[in-house]
């Protein structure tokens, strides 16, 4: 009677196996969860991640709103990065258009990508894009300079929703960044400078 | 519980045990696994317990004293913390309570004779084993980990943090992840198929619940850390971007992951916790637990509830109000359930006959510290109140008074609730007491001042401060010295245990302590209830 | 009942706070005491609110402390084994454990309310006055005043051998932020390099700076404060100097912001190209570390 019964044993493997397919559907879920997060930003516009569609609505209102521009630029990129203008005033449901500058600095020509979000963050839904230099990347040869556009709208339904409300300026910000692969090399120079906490051990 | 007793008959061929090598090395036995996992853990302590034992003292006075050597000093700060937090969370307090605690008594609880997959349990204690040398090795390769248990990127990416210590680490996180995700798997299937006829679920003593919770936490949670690690890992060295937000990742994904899992893990190191105090006060007060169902479903309740609130680790890294609202509202939930149990352990005691022997004083300890850190807990849970209080020394008090001192209390009072058990002998009560009470002092003096220093605006992982601090650092330093000396005194006790404890009694602790461990002797045979006991009469509320 | 509970209630706040506001910082400076053991005296509207929110939860919380407390003692005193030698058998009472699932319930609503009211409060950004841009570094913080002219300028700590009589260790800045009282100010952080948190006690402002994005809030300083300098530590670890790297306000009046803009454009009026990669070296060297400096040259 000491040993456990056949019948036992295949139902231990049975439950084993039961909790190990959880393990590998959590896993499975923490791996989805990277697409899913970003669908999950671009829907609810979690984190200020602006919408995209195709044009502004037909009919503008006449509520007067304001959208100021905000530029970064990564360290380990040569650039000279700034909007041309402080801010626009526009109205909601208005077609705006703006422009960004950017300066190769450097002595050869260099591909960068931006980042971006809008703030206050919870206003993300209704800030919609139409067409930005961000969807691609950029090459700028050395010493070139581009102006870049961005045109966008503000979706007159921020005034419908209660936390939006009172909000009637929007922040618009880039970041620009070296694209990965092309700057390994200045990556890895930054690498030595941060590197203090390398002693050497 | 008639039948309980059969296992003695079978006591005659149940201590063959094999040789020390095999025995200790190659063990497929649940007590001996328990009892390595025990001083795996209290070696993991001593290392753990030295370091914030060193940053204790560096902070006891402003200015720098003993780390002068500039930044990789200053680096050497931030691995003693961070190491100091892997060390606490995954290879003191797991391994006791859940290792431990859970590989000795689950089966005896449940009348079981071992666990129901005896070389899965080894594979898990030598897994856990492995992660904790790399975890130490990491320190001392180049610069070390100092980013902190939550290793945010990008400051724990290869440029601000390269080398390899970062990722011996993450493989030290993943050995560690693997052993407790297989110990639970192993855990799952003893409680479900393995009770004695009899035992249902809802007759099983809450320790065992509290193992089964956990378990399930375990599996849910690990995988998403280990799933978030191996993105980290190959953002590190093989070019992914999961979290850089130079090729389209997001630095506050992987605070989303580690917090998904970060948050039940606190509650995979307090439920053991729970259950243990549990067995203890009803057993000291001479009574059943009461409420017990309450006391059950409220640890499922808990458990549930702890993955859908892990943000309100982040209200500032800029999430959106109504998220931080959702959030709010989410955690103050979880007082309620955390309510009931402080209140059934009341009532559990109230009309009770209470003998304070050592264990049971840590029991009480533990209900005083989990209720100071508890409200410090609803204070925290409030995005608004969070504005000042991220990232302060009170975040620091709160989670040392309700997660890590607490389960700290009740791994002591399950040594010495069950040390006669384990050992076959019997500590000394008055050295016990004295400890228990060296230790109560200690604590709170060392981590209440840091309540104030946290109001005051301290912030947390600097190895100076301002001076404004110094007097509530220099008191918490005090704190940590009796600390030390009441930790020092404990492992006096053990070892006056093991070289010349009296010889203790099948169950020294009388007519309170109900559960199937007491029908065996002590210490407990090699092989216990290999004939299971018949369990169908025994009440359900225990 | 509900009156009196809050009588005592607002009288112990009252208590609190004054006992607290005694342990202000120095004259003409905003940071906490020695011995402090209450939140720093609050300079916006948003952490006067969360003082006096923090002061409610306190009174609760220690009424739930003192109540706990209270019948540990109770049942140690009156329900150890030799005043009752003969234990109840009671296990239930679905009376009890209802009152103790409900009146929590109804504690942690009380609690709520006002919680997200204050939460809204702090986050509903009124119409801003002037916009001040934070940029996190490892390890100094970087200024910019895209309103007021464009300029930009850096803040360092000062080592502690270079600090003059008076200069708190620590949390002394080489460039001050200049802010007016009054006046509602944008906040927009973002870093260059690692998370960093921007956290200004007593103005309850407390907000990560990541790489990639930018976070906004705002703030408004009290007028009582103009002339006094307002202190904050970055709050999130951001490697080897993550604690010196202070934040120092300069709060003055709206006429003193003007003329001092007009300074600045001249003083930080430079077009270098915003690469401040030779600022790791300067901020490290700072923080005395030639020796890695030393040692990674060598290398």
């Amino acid at each position: 009677m000491a040993k456990p019964q056949q019948k036992d044993a295949r139902r231990n493997v049975r439950t084993a196996l039961a909790c190990a397919s959880l393990v590998a559907g959590m896993v499975g879920l923490a791996y989805a969860s990277v697409p899913l997060y970003k669908l999950f930003c671009q829907v609810t516009g979690l984190g200020g991640t602006p919408g995209i569609e195709a044009a502004a609505p037909e009919q503008a209102t006449d509520i007067d709103f304001t959208v100021r521009f905000d530029a970064n630029i990564n360290p380990t990129l040569p650039w000279t990065f700034k909007p041309v203008q402080r801010a626009v005033n526009l109205k909601l449901g208005e077609e705006g258009l703006a422009f960004y500058t950017a300066t190769n600095n450097s002595d050869h020509p260099i591909t960068g990508t931006a980042t971006f979000n809008v703030t206050p963050l919870k206003i993300g839904q209704y800030f919609v894009k139409i067409d930005c230099f961000c969807f691609t990347e950029q090459t700028l040869q050395p010493g070139e300079t581009v102006d870049m556009p961005v045109t966008f709208y503000v979706d007159p339904e921020i005034r419908q929703d209660r936390s939006t409300e009172e909000v009637t300026t929007i922040t618009l910000s880039y970041t620009f960044y070296p694209k990965k692969s092309e700057t390994d090399g200045q990556v890895s120079a930054l690498k030595q400078k941060s590197t203090p906490v390398d002693i050497g051990g | 519980m008639a039948n309980a007793a059969d296992a003695h008959a079978h006591d005659d061929h149940g201590d063959h045990y094999p040789g020390f090598f095999s025995r200790w090395f190659c063990s497929t036995n649940h007590k001996d696994i328990g009892t390595v996992y025990m001083f795996v853990s209290m070696f993991a302590a001593l290392v753990g317990g030295g370091m914030s034992w060193f940053m204790r003292l560096e902070l006891a006075e402003p200015g720098l004293q003993y780390l002068t050597g500039g930044a990789p000093d200053m680096q050497f700060y931030n691995v003693l913390l961070t190491a100091h937090g892997f060390l606490m969370v995954f290879f003191v307090v797991m391994p006791a309570l859940i290792g431990g605690f859970g590989n000795w008594f689950v089966p005896l609880m449940i009348g079981a004779p071992d666990m129901a997959f005896p070389r899965m349990n080894n594979i898990s204690l030598w897994l856990l084993i492995a992660g904790l040398a790399l975890l130490l090795i990491s320190a001392f390769v180049g610069s070390g980990v100092g980013t902190g248990w939550t290793v945010y990127p990008p400051l724990s990416s290869s440029i601000y943090h390269p080398g390899a210590a970062v990722d011996f680490g993450i493989l030290s996180l993943h050995l560690a992840g693997a052993s407790s995700i297989l110990g639970a798997i192993n855990f799952i299937v003893t409680i479900f198929n393995m009770r004695a006829p009899g035992m249902t679920l809802h007759k099983m003593p809450l320790f065992v619940w509290s193992i089964l919770v956990t378990a399930f936490l375990l599996l849910l949670a690990l995988p998403v850390l280990a799933g978030a690690l191996t993105m980290l890992l190959t953002d590190r060295n093989f070019g992914t971007a999961f979290f850089d937000p130079a090729a389209g990742g997001d630095p506050v994904l992987w605070q989303h992951l580690f917090w998904f899992f970060g948050h039940p893990e606190v509650y995979i190191i307090i439920l053991p916790a729970f259950g243990l105090i549990s067995q203890i006060v009803s057993t000291f007060s001479k009574k059943p637990v009461f409420g017990y169902l309450g006391m059950a479903y409220a640890m499922v309740a808990i458990g549930v509830v702890g993955f859908v609130v892990w943000a309100h680790h982040m209200y500032t890294v800029g999430l959106d109000v109504d998220t931080r609202a959702y959030f709010t509202a989410a955690t103050l939930v979880i007082a309620v359930p955390t309510g009931v149990k402080i209140f059934s352990w009341l009532a559990t005691m109230w009309g009770g006959s209470i003998e304070f022997k050592t264990p049971m004083l840590y029991a009480f300890g533990f209900i005083f510290l989990f209720v100071m850190g508890g409200v410090t807990g609803v204070t925290l849970a409030n995005s608004s109140a969070d504005l000042v209080f991220h990232d302060t020394y009170f975040v620091v008090a709160h989670f040392h008074y309700v997660m890590a001192i607490a389960a700290i209390f009740a791994m002591f009072a399950g040594w010495y609730y069950w040390i006669g058990k384990m050992s076959g002998k019997q500590y000394n009560e008055t050295l016990g007491k004295i400890q228990f009470w060296m230790f109560f002092v200690g604590v709170n003096i060392l981590f209440f001042p840091q309540h104030f220093a946290g109001l005051a605006g301290m912030p947390r992982r600097i190895p100076d401060y301002p001076d404004a601090y110094a007097g509530w650092n220099y008191v918490s330093s005090v704190g940590a010295l009796i600390t030390a000396v009441g930790t020092m005194l404990f492992f006096w006790i053990l070892y006056r245990t093991y070289a010349a404890g009296t010889k203790a009694e099948q169950n020294p602790w009388g007519e309170g302590a109900t559960t199937l461990e007491w029908h065996v002797p002590s210490p407990a045979p090699f092989h216990t209830f290999e004939d299971q006991p018949d369990m169908s009469g025994k009440q359900p509320a225990e | 009942m509900r009156n009196k509970f809050m009588t005592f209630g607002l009288a112990l706040i009252g208590a609190v706070v004054s006992f607290g506001s005694a342990f202000a910082g120095p004259a003409g400076e905003v940071r906490s005491a020695p011995w402090q053991m209450w939140l720093q005296e609050p300079a916006s509207p948003t952490a006067e609110r969360i003082v006096a929110f923090n002061a409610q939860l306190l009174v609760i919380e220690t009424l739930i402390v003192i109540f706990v407390l209270g019948l540990m003692a109770y049942i140690a005193v009156r329900f150890n084994a030799k005043r009752n030698p003969v234990p109840s058998k009671t296990t239930h009472h679905t009376m009890l454990e209802v009152v103790w699932t409900v009146v929590p319930i109804l504690i942690l609503v009380g609690i709520a309310v006002p919680s997200l009211k204050h939460l809204y409060f702090a986050d509903s950004i009124p119409e801003a006055d002037m916009t001040l841009k934070v940029t996190g570094n490892q390890w100094y913080w970087t200024y910019n005043y895209p309103d007021n002219g464009d300029f930009t300028f850096d803040s360092l700590m000062i080592p502690e051998d270079e600090l003059k009589a008076g200069q708190p260790r620590l949390l002394t800045v080489d460039n001050k932020v200049v802010l007016p009282v009054e006046t509602n100010i944008r906040l927009l952080l973002t870093s260059n390099d690692v998370n960093h948190n921007w956290a200004l006690p007593s103005l309850s402002v407390k907000l990560d700076t990541i790489p990639g994005r930018i976070n906004e809030t705002w703030t408004r300083i009290h007028e009582k404060y103009a002339g006094k300098t307002i202190y904050g530590m970055c709050s999130e670890l951001c490697g080897v100097n993550h604690g010196f790297m202070p934040i120092a306000i300069l709060a003055v009046s709206k006429e003193e912001f003007e003329a001092w803009t007009k300074q600045a454009q001249q003083t930080f009026a430079s077009d270098a190209p915003p690469v401040p990669m030779t600022r790791d070296i300067a901020a490290i060297d700072n923080v005395e570390t030639v020796r890695v400096a030393d040692a990674s040259a060598a290398r």
